[in-house]
């Protein structure tokens, strides 16, 4: 596959923060799905960067969503910090959490799986707790939203647009940087043999801890983001087993081992979800996301942007 | 306080033996296939409703559906099982993911069957009260009760007498030494399956006469399972009835003390102590990677 060009590049970003406002802008409805969409894109993001570089499959990503939810809020609305710096804290807040279930990262495969998987229940439970500070199941309300800088407000929903889809951008920068260093190459070593790379001095635990707590940490900005683009957190939405399972079939649909993947997997799996299926059947619409995983598992676990991209190419070099 | 703290142990014990089916279920198949069946609780579930629909519809006792329940979570376990040995590459980690998306499938299929509405069953007959002097509970409680002791005998005993129970044994410890004598290992891991549906049955069927049920049930249920086969330790039969009784009697000695809230972050608690102390499990041997 030859390189993208720097204009190509260009081209994306242009379209993606100059089209796409212009273009759909005035669609409310449309704009708030394609936020939504971006916000899954990017815990998908941080799903496929523990599952890829990590070797790990978590089941528990809803606990530092839920987590980065609830710090940004309440340091915002307790402690007065201002809202970019509340999410900042909601990702470290996440990161802090996941080192709770960092003991669990000795164990292989299914082990660690479910380990992080009944662990997202415990901070569901003490959400809803934890009453003088989370005011339990009757929930955080007007969490305060995004300001206004420079006569730009970053509140509405062209303004949210940006601000999610510079994290997601950032955040698949901060990926592609890490999979190419030293700690890439350790990784890629450690998914071809833990106990070789762990011989030649690699502290494959530690690695291995380094990516569950930046993976924690984007998905708790996520959760953050999302907490002041809402406005509203209870812990059963906070917590909720669809952070998992979104970002989870997103990144299997668009291929959880490159970086582009668990976007478009993201955009295309939440958008049709929401505006097809959810309309064919109301209730119990994410059956077909069931079927669509297994079908996937299948018949292409890889996902389907490595298979299209070798397709084009192909088309590209019998033209050339 | 006592006869209250008397009275948790013995309802933790009577929720605890029901939890044994499940987690023995779980624990088979992972045994013998080496994957964890993340829709096993969603099974359950499912048979929990046939014992709904027929009391609903026709207004027959939960426990003559038992037949049908069993049947469906068999069906069901079938299913998985022809999915899970279809997938070509590291079927470890994909049949996590794949059996996670079978399980969202049943949790939307049973939304849609059955609304989101708790479920219990009406049945006078079973939600009566039993006393022995001052310890209290449903019929349906006992009588469950002394049907998982049954089943968890005889799968003690199919594993430890019968052919298949044996082959069953044989290629959780050593896969391809026991294929190498002569034993079918998809076949045995289809019978294994086969079992933890039966198993399956009976605690939907369990499920539904002592508590209630809903479709959002099941994804907890998977993780209480798994939490026993956790405490059990790997291989051990023992293990999983003592790790069963143990969350039944922490849960409800959480709800006594505390509060109902609480009682699943008893079972978690209790779950990660013991991963990170001891992550043999209370009774297992030593795995050999």
């Amino acid at each position: 596959m030859t390189r993208p060009s720097r204009f190509a590049w260009v081209l994306l970003l242009a379209g993606l923060y100059v089209g796409v406002p212009q273009v759909f802008g005035g669609d409310l409805y449309l704009m708030s799905n394609i936020v939504a969409a971006l916000t899954i894109g990017g815990i998908a993001l941080s799903w496929s960067l523990l599952g890829n570089l990590g070797g790990m499959v978590s089941f528990g990503h809803a606990a530092f969503v839920g987590v980065g939810a609830y710090v940004s809020a309440l340091a915002v609305m307790k402690l007065g910090a201002p809202v970019f710096a509340g999410m900042i804290l909601g990702g470290i807040g996440a990161a802090l959490a996941s080192i709770l279930i960092a003991p669990a990262l000795r164990l292989r495969g299914p082990y660690f799986a479910l380990s992080i998987l009944a662990y997202a229940h415990i901070f569901k439970i003490i959400a809803t707790e934890w009453k003088s500070l989370t005011n339990g199941s009757g929930g955080l309300s007007s969490i305060p939203r995004f300001p206004e800088w420079a006569g730009f407000d970053f509140g509405s929903k062209t303004g949210s647009y940006f601000i999610v889809l510079t994290l997601v951008l950032l955040f698949a920068g901060i990926y592609h940087l890490v999979r190419r260093s030293d700690y890439g190459l350790a990784l890629r070593a450690m998914h071809d043999s833990e106990a070789a790379t762990r011989v030649v001095g690699v502290n494959s635990l530690l690695l291995k801890a380094l990516m569950l707590l930046l993976s924690a940490f984007m998905a708790g900005v996520m959760g953050a983001f999302n907490a002041h683009y809402i406005n509203f957190l209870e812990p059963d939405y906070a917590f909720s087993t669809l952070w998992t399972t979104l970002p989870i079939v997103a990144a299997i649909f668009g291929g959880y081992r490159t970086i582009a993947g668990p976007l478009v997997g993201a955009m295309g799996v939440y958008l049709v979800d929401q505006l097809v299926f959810k309309s064919l059947i109301p209730s119990g619409h994410q059956v077909i996301l069931g079927a669509l995983l297994i079908g996937m598992i299948l018949w292409s676990p890889g996902g389907l942007l490595p298979p299209l991209i070798r397709l084009f190419n192909r088309r590209a070099h019998a033209q050339a | 306080m006592t006869e209250l703290i008397l009275q948790a142990l013995y309802s933790g014990i009577l929720a605890g033996s029901s939890y044994a089916l499940i987690a023995l279920g779980l624990a088979l198949v992972f045994g013998t296939m080496r994957i964890i069946n993340l829709a096993h609780g969603e099974m359950v579930l499912v048979a929990a409703y046939m014992a709904y629909t027929l009391e609903n519809a026709y207004q027959w006792n939960p426990l003559l559906a038992i037949p049908l329940a069993v049947i469906v979570a068999c069906m069901l376990s079938v299913v998985v099982n022809f999915l899970v040995s279809r997938i070509r590459h590291d079927r470890e980690l994909n049949s996590l993911i794949l059996t996670f998306g079978f399980g969202i499938m049943l949790t939307n299929i049973s939304l849609m069957l059955w609304k989101a509405d708790i479920r219990s069953t009406r049945s006078a007959w079973l939600q009566d009260a039993i006393s022995f002097g001052s310890l209290y509970s449903m019929k349906s409680e006992l009588l469950f009760f002394a049907v998982s002791l049954v089943l968890v005998g005889l799968v003690a005993w199919w594993l430890r007498a019968s052919w298949y129970g044996r082959a069953v044994r044989a290629v959780s410890s050593h896969r391809e030494a026991a294929r190498l004598m002569g034993i079918n290992p998809q076949r045995t891991e289809l019978v294994s399956f086969l079992v933890a549906g039966l198993l399956a049955g009976f605690a939907g069927v369990a499920l539904y006469c002592n508590s209630v049920i809903q479709p959002s049930l099941g994804g907890a249920l998977t993780v209480k399972a798994f939490i026993i086969t956790v405490l059990a330790g790997m291989g051990s039969i023992v293990g999983v009835l003592v790790g069963a009784l143990l969350i039944g009697i922490a849960e409800a000695l959480t709800t006594t003390l505390a509060s109902s809230a609480l009682q699943d972050l008893t079972g978690m608690v209790l779950f990660l102590l013991v991963l990170f102390v001891m992550p043999n499990g209370l009774f297992g041997t030593k795995r050999h990677d």
